[in-house]
């Protein structure tokens, strides 16, 4: 209900922003004959930017028809502007022509011959010249006419491919992406070197013209949600995407909720698992961030690390994953309620040991917790912010004074304490940061539920999460499956993970296209040496 | 018509959802333990009810499939007219509304009495109430999505409330067998099909089925599930109580508070307390959400979300009102409660049946005309 008022309420912008995108085509959007008026127009444009660099040569034998050629410094690569278009049109012209040319033929010299790069496209839109130009593409204009080329010389600084920060795994691959789309594209291209690999790029943002691709593997996607997602990129209109979190809270399906709906990673060969899964990554120009629709819940408390280390260990370490969250979002909520409520629950050694502790602490317990949580919200945001020189003094500060001088002046008890760290320690469990945050947000109120109503209090915060995350769907993908509703051929990647050869089928609601992900009977299966006198492991031909 | 309600349901969620709403009262307060004169016969009793149960669910799933698409609710009315279809409409709805106002009363008191005695049952009841809401709210979906886990959950937590207090047992608890003859059987029994009687809730689930040729199936597996775990609650609890079984106010509360292992894994009454807690509010979202779709199609709405919360305060004041205490409301629930339910479900499957059989008649006879 409160959702439904906030959503009308939050929607009502919308109709008049729409409709303002859209550049009109009119005589005034096309460019001049003529080359002094076209000079002037793109200087105008650019408020005679330092960095907007037009320069004019001449074509063919002297005097020549003068061309101009635009670029901006430092968005493209200068060895190839003077390798690939001011040499050949400034001095091969004159040596191949002798005498001066008509336009048209001008025109097609240049085209077909002279200019020595992959990509040219001839524009005469005003708007769209000047957008590449923006865009770090260099521009060709020839005098007396108003067509103009259009040359992918980009080439600008950017970051290498380097490991993910925030996805650390200790075996498999150490890339991650990077700001440049077009790297992150050809990531992906060399972990699926097929040409079902689909790209469709958008550009959004009417002053960002931030590219923004999506990729799929065609025949295993489900074109509805491919068509789904390319629907609600072309709706954004808007300034600016300057990352994929914008792009994020513009196309999920449950805009009100804590809970992230779109998975986002730094990882390659994370997006490439999910993509053979049927899913559909959009990856976003100027961040190493790449989204993943449709995610489930259980993807967020996946890391692509479980896929490559043994099967038994990786169900182990995704059990003791799933251990952790409920710590995370329930362990001080459960010790203030057990404390506070429900002593009984305790062994009495137990239960003495802590009234002990909690003698002459001058709080309540959910006081105390909230105290202490908070406490440390604000040491975890401040490690994340201060200047890494300042990094020890901080822990000093944090492990000091927070923890042992707030214990010994009786502000908290020390069970406090070990239960603050823990829930800490376990909320860094979470694999995808997204889901760990929306559970830092969660244990406050439950920790509040937990001093009023004690157990009763928790199971309700615990319902009310539980039934908004099983309504919740993520491109029509519900958000519990497997396990709300529970999908019996699903539950083989869910809590545990099988082997791979025994995680036959993609997953049910995205991978029906093409549900079989690999042949029957792969598990290997050791000869018998005296049979055929071969050692060690064959694929055994399993019965069909 | 507009359709109200878009969700559809699996076989599975299906009988998850009606053993989760039989479930409910047994690890309430096991009015079949409470109303029999000598416990030891309870699970024979069990097995009896159980054995009547399932022809009534096959009754009312068969009835239902043979209006595709539609609810008990609507398919009455085109049996019987608007005039007494609405009526019967009327009391199924109240059924409804009846069963939401025992449990939400039900789970009040067990909180009062067993975990938090002075704070007031109005807070329970309804903090419960308003999370029920919220997840009919969600639709039929969620709910059963949900039902499907809470029955896992609660299959487990029952079956290791049966196995783990295994110290304690007296087998020997449960002689002598049927020494009291046939009058000592028939309150339980009674008691049994009242709550079976529920599943009139059949005639608003089937229609949303994914798979309406499974109903059949599913609601004879939910009837034989619920029967099992019956058994062995009755087992359980009088091989442990013996005699005293009948006088624990909520005695599977008391089962679990046996359990001690190692002198660590102990006091799991908490865990029963929840996975209750979470069954009750289950069975409460479905039966709100079956009592509004139900209002909504007997005056012709085009939503039934709006009615939820007034549904809910409605149900709140009235599991006020209705009781003075705990043991009134089990008394009830055995007894008055109990003929109250299956007098309806009578009336109901009795009336549709034999209006469907006149106009199978009529329709044959102008066939046969024709």
């Amino acid at each position: 209900m409160l959702s439904k008022a906030l959503r009308r309420l939050l929607s009502r912008q919308r109709t008049d922003v729409a409709g303002k995108g859209q550049c009109a085509s009119s005589p005034d959007a096309v460019l001049s004959k003529r080359l002094r008026e076209n000079e002037a127009l793109i200087r105008d444009a650019f408020g005679n930017s330092p960095d907007l660099i037009v320069r004019e040569i001449r074509f063919g034998v002297s005097p020549g028809i003068a061309v101009l050629v635009v670029h901006i410094d430092g968005l493209v690569n200068t060895a190839l502007v003077s390798e690939g278009i001011i040499k050949p049109i400034g001095i091969i012209s004159e040596i191949l022509e002798s005498e001066r040319l008509p336009l048209a033929q001008v025109q097609d010299m240049l085209k077909n011959r002279l200019i020595l790069l992959s990509d040219a496209k001839q524009v005469s839109d005003k708007a769209g010249f000047l957008n590449d130009i923006a865009a770090g593409k260099c521009g060709i204009i020839v005098d007396g006419s108003s067509e103009a080329f259009v040359c992918d010389v980009r080439g600008f600084e950017k970051r290498g491919v380097e490991e993910p920060q925030s996805e650390v795994v200790i075996r498999g691959s150490r890339e991650g992406f990077s700001e440049t789309l077009r790297v992150n594209t050809s990531l992906l291209r060399r972990r699926i070197r097929d040409p079902r690999l689909w790209i469709e790029e958008f550009t959004v943002g009417r002053v960002s013209h931030t590219q923004v691709a999506i990729t799929y593997i065609k025949g295993i996607a489900d074109d509805k949600v491919v068509q789904e997602v390319r629907d609600r990129i072309t709706r954004i209109d808007v300034d600016s995407i300057q990352e994929s979190g914008e792009l994020e809270e513009y196309i999920e399906d449950e805009p009100l909720s804590p809970f992230p709906t779109i998975l986002r990673t730094e990882r390659p060969d994370r997006v490439a698992g999910a993509l053979f899964e049927g899913r559909i990554a959009i990856l976003t120009d100027g961040t190493p961030f790449v989204l993943i629709a449709p995610a489930t819940f259980l993807m967020f408390l996946t890391s692509p690390e479980d896929y490559y280390e043994r099967f038994f260990i990786a169900s182990a370490v995704r059990l003791l994953r799933f251990v952790s969250f409920f710590i995370a979002l329930l362990l001080p909520a459960l010790y203030v309620a057990v404390t506070t409520f429900h002593q009984e629950m305790l062994p009495t050694s137990l239960v003495l040991a802590i009234a002990a502790q909690r003698e002459g602490v001058p709080f309540p317990a959910v006081f105390e917790a909230l105290l202490m949580e908070v406490a440390f919200e604000i040491l975890r945001e401040a490690a994340v912010r201060l200047p890494k020189i300042y990094g020890p003094a901080i822990s000093i500060v944090g492990v000091l004074i927070l923890g042992e001088a707030a214990v010994r002046a009786g502000l908290v008890s020390s069970a406090m304490i070990i239960v603050v760290a823990l829930t800490a320690i376990a909320s860094f469990v979470t694999p995808i940061f997204s889901l760990s945050i929306a559970v830092r947000l969660l244990r406050f109120p439950i920790i509040l539920l937990a001093g009023t109503l004690g157990l009763f209090g928790v199971v309700f915060g615990m319902s009310g999460a539980a039934i908004h995350l099983s309504s919740l769907r993520s491109f029509g993908v519900p958000f519990l499956e497997p396990i709300a509703p529970v999908v019996l051929s699903d539950l083989k990647d869910a809590l545990i993970r099988l082997p791979w050869w025994a995680m036959d089928t993609r997953p049910k609601f995205t991978g029906e296209n093409d549900p079989r992900r690999e042949s029957r009977g792969l598990m290997p299966a050791v000869p018998n040496p005296q049979a055929d006198g071969t050692l060690g492991a064959k694929g055994k031909k399993g019965p069909r | 018509m507009t359709v109200l309600e878009g969700g559809k349901i699996s076989g599975r969620q299906f009988m998850s959802v009606l053993v989760v709403l039989r479930i409910v009262p047994l690890t309430l307060v096991f009015s079949l333990i409470n109303s029999i004169a000598h416990v030891q016969d309870t699970w024979i009793t069990v097995i009896i009810g159980t054995v009547i149960a399932i022809p009534i669910a096959v009754l009312i799933t068969k009835l239902s499939l043979r209006f595709p698409g539609k609810t008990i609710i609507e398919y009455s009315q085109s049996l019987l007219g608007p005039v007494m279809g609405k009526l019967l409409g009327l009391l199924i709805l109240w059924c409804f509304l009846c069963t939401s106002i025992d449990i939400t009363r039900g789970l009040g008191e067990a909180y009062v009495i067993a975990i938090m005695p002075e704070t007031p049952i109005l807070v329970f009841m309804s903090m419960l109430i308003f999370i029920s809401c919220y997840a009919a709210r969600s639709g039929l979906e969620v709910i059963c999505r949900l039902g499907e886990d809470v029955f896992y959950i609660v299959v487990f937590v029952l079956l290791l409330t049966y196995v783990l207090p295994y110290t304690a047992m007296r087998f020997e608890n449960l002689r002598p067998i049927l020494a009291w003859g046939a009058s000592n059987l028939v309150p339980p029994v009674i008691a049994n099909l009242g709550y079976y009687s529920q599943f009139l809730i059949i005639g608003m689930l089937v229609p949303y089925l994914n798979k309406p040729e499974d109903a059949t199936r599913y609601a004879v597996y939910a009837v034989l599930i619920s029967g099992a775990l019956m058994v062995l609650a009755a087992v359980a609890l009088v091989a442990v109580f013996g005699t005293t079984a009948s006088s624990w106010t909520l005695p599977l509360f008391s089962l679990a508070r046996m359990i001690s292992l190692g002198d660590f894994f102990e006091r799991i009454e908490a865990g029963v307390m929840a996975a209750w807690t979470v069954s009750t509010g289950i069975k409460l979202a479905l039966f709100l959400w079956a009592a509004s779709v139900a209002v909504a199609q007997l005056f012709n709405l085009k939503a039934f979300r709006h009615l939820l919360y007034p549904l809910g305060t409605i149900t709140v004041a009235a599991s006020l009102f209705f009781f003075e205490s705990m043991v009134e409301l089990e008394d009830y629930l055995a007894k008055a409660g109990a003929m109250v339910s299956i007098l309806v479900a009578g009336v109901t499957l009795l009336l549709l049946y034999a209006a469907l059989g006149i106009r199978m008649a009529i329709h044959r006879r102008k066939g046969g005309a024709g």
